[in-house]
């Protein structure tokens, strides 16, 4: 299951299970409720828990931050350990265009930095 | 040992316990997979391999409940004389691959997520063989091989 | 195929006059024994099929040797091996040919990775057969038949020595490729450089890969350089595992910047179809330092004696 966390002008996204349909398309129309009802800047999505990607998962990750970033929100996927970023790049599952980051801690750090650049730029 | 001639003698590999699991719907992939990755610990799979057998069976469990709707994926420990093993056989009664070499061909390098999955779980085992029949039906074999133990 | 392509014997048994001579005294073989050895000659190499299928027949039926078996071309080439061994065994020559005939045999073992003990085991058998072929050659006379028989198993010893030393070697170089550690170095926080010596072959590069990985995650590492200058032969998929590594850095956060690919291999590669336009290269080592520290944030000022960091 999910659960989704505000932080002031962040959402945190903590993936704590594998996802099926039902609950991916449930999760992308919260989501996207939320960065609109929230103006969210950014979301952080964290996947530490799950111990497996496969291509569903990576479509899945696709989709829900590019969903988030045309709602104008910078989108950040977190937490792919060791032994999945290793079977990820065997599958050919890149992620590619989504930016990526160690961990949540990391991933709200990049966030700041990405808006303060945009605010300066 | 690029210096062997090879032939198809069937090595002595004995069979241990198999477990079942059938896929009907989309949480037995979930299932599938923890199983996959607890025999994979129990034979003696280190470091990153129970994920990527996990990650394989995922990827075919899924293929079963798309393209055939219902299946089933059976785990086995396997045993050679230096080493232990993980066998998983994936059965289905669905439609059937038209093209296997298409099916099986690398699309990877395009960095898009792959069709069937196939090509990719072939690269995170060390062996597979795949059996399809239009009409009939599928059968993915897969092993993993814990390193020699002497 | 089949015999005739191996690596060098003497690549893994010094294979000099004096060392097989050594090997001789070892286990105490004298002019007499080949005396003795050849007397029983004929005795033995009038059974040597029975005998060597009798090997054979036990080799087979072990889980331990499948391997042996399913390596081989043809079944029929391992029994004459076999034979052609136990006749040179009382053929009456043990010079440097037979030392390296042992030697390819032991090879053929370790390479199949055949477990010692079930070796010795069936060496074993085939000296009991022997000895009942030398008991009944003289007639169960005790004296006569221990007399033959010890020579001979001077040989055998001679033998197993070699076997166990090529299967012992074998096994030690195994081990020493999986214990191959490569470093990880941090450099200052949050970059790391990951140095590749030598050759890359895909166990290695998953070693790599995962220690990598493992090494981003406990440095919390968000640049990574790897330094190819010291690999022997970068070809396509090599490339291709260095594309794999730095993907899956990417998903850990970090981004990796490739050095030491010259222009000329860069351009080799490129023209294999391999896209290297996702690889961020920089020439040498230290400009791929400069790189990452501008990636980091920092800014170097370099004079000709000294940096300043600003």
């Amino acid at each position: 299951m999910v659960a989704i966390l505000k932080q002031g002008a962040v959402l945190v996204v903590c993936v704590q299970s594998a996802l099926n349909d039902r609950d991916l398309i449930e999760l992308k129309d919260d989501l996207s409720d939320r960065v609109g009802r929230f103006r969210s800047r950014g979301v952080v999505i964290d996947i530490s828990a799950l111990d497996i990607v496969d291509s569903f998962a990576a479509r899945t990750l696709r989709d829900i931050s590019h969903m988030t970033r045309l709602r104008g929100a910078i989108t950040f996927v977190v937490g792919i350990v060791p032994d999945v970023a290793f079977a990820m790049v065997e599958l050919g599952l890149t992620l590619d265009g989504v930016d990526t980051a160690l961990d949540l801690e990391d991933g709200l750090v990049q966030l700041a930095e990405r808006a303060a650049t945009n605010n300066n730029g | 040992m690029g210096w062997f001639n090879l032939l198809n003698v069937q090595p002595r590999i004995i069979m241990g316990e198999s477990v079942r699991v059938p896929i009907e719907i989309e949480s037995d992939i979930v299932v599938a997979r923890r199983k996959g990755r607890e025999v994979s610990v129990q034979v003696g799979l280190s470091g990153s391999d129970p994920t990527l057998v996990a990650t394989a069976i995922s990827e075919i469990s899924r293929n079963i409940l798309v393209y055939a709707q219902r299946g089933e994926i059976v785990i086995t420990q396997l045993r050679e004389w230096n080493r232990s093993g993980i066998l998983v056989v994936a059965r289905d009664s669905g439609p059937g691959i038209r093209n296997v070499d298409l099916a099986m061909q690398d699309g990877y390098s395009t960095g898009k997520s792959l069709g069937l999955g196939l090509p990719g779980a072939k690269r995170l085992m060390d062996e597979f063989t795949i059996e399809s029949t239009v009409g009939t039906g599928t059968t993915i074999t897969m092993k993993k091989w814990a390193r020699v133990v002497w | 195929m089949g015999l005739n392509n191996f690596p060098e014997a003497s690549a893994y048994l010094r294979l000099e006059d004096e060392d097989v001579d050594r090997r001789k005294m070892f286990v105490n073989l004298q002019s007499e024994d080949l005396l003795h050895i050849a007397v029983i000659k004929d005795v033995v190499g009038a059974h040597a099929n029975e005998l060597a299928d009798e090997f054979f027949e036990f080799l087979s039926t072990l889980p331990e040797t499948s391997l042996l078996f399913q390596e081989y071309g043809q079944l029929d080439e391992v029994k004459r091996l076999k034979r052609a061994h136990i006749l040179a065994m009382v053929a009456g020559k043990y010079d440097r040919e037979y030392v390296e005939q042992r030697v390819r045999l032991g090879l053929i073992y370790g390479k199949a990775g055949v477990a010692v003990r079930a070796f010795l085991g069936a060496f074993c058998r085939l000296m009991t057969s022997i000895g009942s072929l030398i008991a009944e050659f003289f007639h169960d006379d005790p004296r006569e038949t221990f007399t033959h028989f010890a020579s001979l198993e001077k040989l055998a010893f001679f033998d197993i020595g070699i076997i166990c030393d090529v299967l012992i070697e074998t096994r030690e170089r195994v081990i020493a490729i999986e214990h191959t550690v490569t470093p990880v170095l941090q450099v200052r926080d949050s970059l790391l450089i990951l140095p590749i010596v030598g050759v890359i072959d895909s166990l290695r590069a998953k070693q790599l890969t995962d220690t990598l990985l493992r090494a981003i995650r406990e440095n919390r590492a968000k640049v990574v350089i790897i330094d190819i200058t010291g690999v022997a032969a970068v070809d396509s998929r090599v490339a291709n595992h260095i594309i794999q590594t730095v993907a899956a850095s990417r998903l850990m956060g970090a981004r990796v910047i490739v050095t030491g690919l010259s222009a000329d291999v860069a351009q080799s590669i490129v023209t294999l179809g391999i896209d290297l336009g996702a690889l961020h290269t920089v020439g040498d080592l230290e400009g791929g330092l400069e790189e990452a520290e501008r990636l980091l944030g920092y800014t170097m000022i370099r004079s000709s004696s000294s940096s300043i960091e600003r």
